[in-house]
């Protein structure tokens, strides 16, 4: 019997596929649409660099703020025609030329229906009130919140029952003044409770701190109730795992989860956090990113007697996702991955993953031309590589990212953000066996007007049920806020339910394909036009 | 007694988070380098324990012979350690500054030895350095610094040279091959993780490293392990059921010690860090000097490093399997062991070995009797551990294996057995006057 040669399986899926998911062709648009941008920094900025991806002009093809690092930030208007190139003006006069910004994430605060920005900076951090016709201004004094001073690097936001203001969770890192010895010393992270009549009180820390980088409210067992999940850094603590805290909805104090719960410890280098249901049962997984492999949990029991514990499985090796060295290129040392987003790319009713990747910063042990996988679900479960088919394989130090339609074309177009290298845009042009597509946004009355913390549940016609939680958070520095794109495949239309924030099911409804739909709680589906 | 020892290794670790430095006190720049390196260790990937253990070897045969000629009672390892020669010979006509010589030794040491360390490790790195090389050069006659750090840089880099040729410089993919051939039949080693570069085993050449002490790497060879066997009559059957048993049974005493020597590379300063820790614990209680700091850790460093190489040899000839393995597919296919399976073949258990071969050196240095204090994993939250003497953390140490249900204990048994004679090669070293 001739020994078992398995060099094959360090590059390949673990399973064979059944069929092969279409790939869409993207174009690099990033010279030509004006996006003009690096996220610069050494040490302090080695970590961070995020997009923050939100519409503040309603024509439905959304702006793009990036973290500049030592650079100021930049806003990014949307000056793209409807399914066409991408084209982007720089603003600079808009209030949002900070420094030191390490990451950005959409969300209004304040409920008045203007998209403001949370900016997560190495030292205070800032709220910034969004004005209108995407103008901002400084609003973190106003409101109350102390940005205090930190190493900043995670953000997540969640509106709990009954409240106007959300609950904002800031994840730090490292305390940046340990020189010699900054092993062990990483700083809490802080959570913002809202203050009666609005603005904020001030802020609780949660210790443990592990140096996250990447922290999410979800509702992992799909109680209507919300955790944070943290993912944190190994290299920088001591004693720690990646963590789910609770979070009381009367505003209690936070506990974690404990083994006694079902939480099992894990200890990675926590770097992003991605959420979707794959496996379709009816709960999120979450592919965390690291360096080398990266990990896809799954609940290890969903249909445990009583309600799932919170107990993962790994299944990034059975379906392909461990993304644990290049796919492409001469350097054979394994990866580090950065952004993670779950986004249907194809538009094939199936959930791809777009993973930005580079190195930490001359480290080694670790691949220097590291390319962003863009990975594409097959029928069976299992994952293919089709960065390098698909034109987005680059081998920029990458950060952070975003997978999200700027064209209004109903195609998710990819945004990395890369350290001491131009930011990279590219527009997804379609292609063969890409399928149609609809897009959503929720909208509330009031408080929570992007109605985060609902749940989306969409069945194409023929096809299986997607469900998605709309959060703000995850990732790595940023995220996007506003429009929900939906793959259908070959479907012209969806039922689709919105379980609403406070647990109200709304009706099935129907809705044709290729068109943006506006859901509002009691109204009629409204289509929206570019 | 135990508790005031325990008090003075608590304090020993705050000390050395704050050590006052003393111009031309060596000493303290030995404390704060392998303060340091234990840390590189723990967050850079490439140590796995062979890779550490080599790394803490050769750091620490460069202060040794940086010393040597010196003030202090130090006698060359060359020649007596496997193709070293004679490092350059200082002037003796000249004054040194002792201080100056180790510190540059090991500023040249840590900076090779360490280097693959991320952005974090080379900014620390580079802290340790100017903030020693500063204290270390104060009141120091001009000449005689340049002539003292030339000479530590010199003695640094003889033994650099010399250890570029031993066949485990060069570690690529964390140690991990990009082809492999696993060995057919049930017997044998395969994967325990879905970790996709741990479908390969780890490091499995490092058995060809060139050994220090100790003659060749099958000097201290172990018997092949009972016959594998799914019997239930079988002594391999046998072995397997107590680790079942031992771990659904485990107390909260052993699941403790399971725990507290578990070690895991990129998670811990490793095996061997776990031990070069106690060594300085020990060293900073005594005051010791920095010759005396120098034998120590290279004596130390030398008795782990060769242990790897033995053991690895074993590991890849016998290319056994993992318990894990082997109780999910012939006992309970639910079973789980405790600790993380490390990648590559079980027998012999490598903690085992490398603790039997540090017991021996430690003792050869601090003495038979030594009774201590373990606090190594006290920034992890973990209580210190105290032991009458080394043998008997060696034994504590192996046996944790069988608690966190890696290992067997024939590899346990005989692995602290081969250490024992691996690390007689090292006692065995001529060091001082």
């Amino acid at each position: 019997m001739r020994p078992l040669v398995l060099a094959a399986a360090l590059l390949a899926p673990a399973a064979a596929h059944a069929d092969t998911p279409p790939v869409p062709v993207f174009a690099d648009e990033t010279a030509a649409s004006g996006l003009t941008h690096t996220f610069a920094g050494e040490w302090t900025f080695m970590v961070g660099g995020g997009a923050a991806v939100f519409d503040c002009s309603g024509d439905l093809m959304p702006e793009v703020f990036l973290a500049g690092g030592t650079a100021p930030a930049q806003l990014f208007l949307n000056r793209s025609t409807p399914g066409g190139a991408l084209a982007f003006a720089p603003a600079p006069d808009r209030g949002l030329d900070i420094d030191a910004v390490s990451g950005a994430w959409p969300l209004d605060v304040d409920g008045d229906g203007i998209t403001d920005l949370a900016l997560l900076r190495v030292g205070p951090d800032r709220l910034m009130r969004g004005l209108g016709d995407c103008r901002f201004r400084d609003a973190s004094a106003e409101w109350g919140f102390d940005g205090l001073d930190f190493w900043s690097t995670a953000f997540a936001a969640t509106w709990l029952p009954g409240g106007d203001w959300p609950v904002l969770a800031v994840g730090t890192y490292i305390d940046r003044m340990q020189e010699a010895f900054p092993w062990g010393n990483c700083t809490p992270n802080q959570l913002y409770y809202p203050a009666p009549g609005g603005g904020y009180q001030a802020p609780v820390a949660l210790t443990p701190g592990f140096c996250a980088l990447s922290i999410l409210f979800t509702d992992w067992n799909r109680s209507g109730a919300v955790s944070l999940r943290v993912s944190n850094d190994r290299e920088y603590y001591k004693g720690g795992q990646e963590q789910l805290w609770h979070v009381p909805a009367d505003g209690g104090a936070p506990a974690l989860y404990t083994e006694a719960e079902g939480w099992s410890r894990l200890r990675i280098w926590g770097m992003g956090i991605a959420q979707a249901d794959v496996t379709g049962d009816g709960f999120p997984d979450y592919y965390l990113t690291s360096m080398a492999d990266n990990k896809f949990q799954v609940l290890a029991d969903p249909g445990a007697e009583g309600g799932p514990k919170p107990r993962y499985a790994d299944q990034a090796f059975k379906r392909g996702i461990t993304a644990h060295r290049p796919h492409a290129g001469s350097d054979l040392r394994p990866s580090t991955a950065w952004h993670a987003e779950f986004s249907d790319v194809n538009l094939d009713g199936l959930v791809d993953l777009f993973v930005v990747k580079g190195n930490v910063w001359d480290m080694p042990d670790f691949a220097q031309q590291d390319p962003n996988n863009l990975l594409l679900q097959g029928a069976d479960g299992v994952f293919t590589e089709g960065s390098v088919a698909a034109g987005v394989a680059s081998f920029a130090q990458g950060r952070g990212g975003a997978a999200v339609d700027l064209n209004a074309d109903g195609m998710p177009d990819l945004i990395a953000v890369n350290r001491n290298a131009p930011s990279e845009v590219w527009r997804n042009t379609g292609g063969p066996g890409i399928g149609n597509w609809l897009s959503l946004r929720l909208s509330m009355p009031a408080g929570n007007r992007d109605a985060i913390g609902a749940i989306v549940e969409l069945r194409p016609e023929g096809g299986v049920l997607q469900t998605r939680e709309i959060v703000v958070g995850g990732g790595h520095g940023g995220g996007h806020l506003g429009w929900q794109g939906f793959g259908l495949g070959a479907a012209a239309a969806a039922e689709v339910r919105v379980i609403w924030p406070g647990g109200a099911a709304g009706p099935w409804q129907g809705l044709t394909a290729g068109r943006h739909w506006l859901l509002t709680p009691g109204a009629a589906p409204a289509e929206v036009s570019p | 007694m135990r508790d005031l020892r325990w008090i003075a290794g608590m304090a020993m670790v705050v000390c050395l988070a704050a050590t006052p430095l003393r111009a031309g006190d060596g000493a303290v720049s030995m404390e704060n380098w392998y303060r340091l390196i234990l840390e590189l260790v723990r967050h850079t990937p490439t140590y796995s324990p062979p890779v550490a253990a080599r790394a803490f070897a050769y750091t620490g045969i460069i202060a040794h012979e940086a010393q040597v000629g010196g003030p202090g009672p130090g006698v060359t390892l060359a020649g007596q350690l496997h193709e070293l020669t004679a490092p350059p010979a200082r002037d003796p006509a000249a004054t040194y500054d002792e201080g100056v010589v180790v510190n540059a030794a090991m500023t040249a040491a840590v900076r090779t030895y360490f280097s693959n360390t991320g952005p974090t490790g080379q900014r620390a790195m580079d802290a340790m350095e100017k903030a020693l090389a500063g204290q270390m050069a104060e009141g120091v006659d001009p000449a005689v610094l340049a002539r003292s750090l030339a000479y530590g840089e010199a003695v640094a880099a003889h033994v650099i040279a010399w250890s570029a040729t031993d066949g485990g410089a060069v570690v690529e993919n964390l140690g991990f091959p990009y082809e492999y051939e696993l060995t057919p039949g049930p017997a044998h080693w395969v994967p325990t993780s879905t970790v996709a570069v741990q479908q390969f085993p780890l490091l499995p050449d490092w058995g060809k490293t060139r050994t220090f002490a100790m003659p060749e790497a099958t000097t201290c060879r172990l018997p092949p392990p009972p016959e594998y066997s799914e019997d239930p009559g079988s002594q391999f059957y046998k072995e397997a059921k107590e680790v079942y048993d031992t771990v659904r049974s485990l107390t909260p005493e052993q699941a403790a010690i399971a725990r507290f020597w578990s070690d895991d590379p990129m998670l811990s300063s490793t095996p061997p860090g776990h031990w070069i820790f106690v060594a300085a614990t020990e060293l900073k209680l005594e005051g010791a000097d920095a010759p005396r700091w120098a034998l120590v850790m290279a004596r130390l460093g030398i008795a782990v490093a060769d242990s790897f190489i033995g053991c690895w040899h074993d590991k890849y000839e016998y290319d056994l399997v993992r318990p894990v393995t082997y109780i999910q597919r012939v006992i309970d296919p639910k079973w789980q062991p405790i600790l993380i399976t490390p990648p590559f073949p079980e027998y012999p258990s490598g903690h085992s070995t490398q603790s039997g071969a540090a017991a021996v050196v430690l003792a050869t240095d601090f003495g038979a009797d030594h009774a201590f204090i373990d606090t190594t994993h006290g920034d992890e939250g973990m209580d210190p551990r105290p032991f009458a003497s080394f043998e008997e953390a060696a034994q504590n140490a192996g046996i944790s294996r069988l608690y966190g249900g890696i290992h067997f204990r024939s590899a346990i048994e005989l692995g602290l057995e081969q250490g024992r004679c691996i690390g007689a090669f090292a006692a065995a070293l001529r060091m001082s006057e």
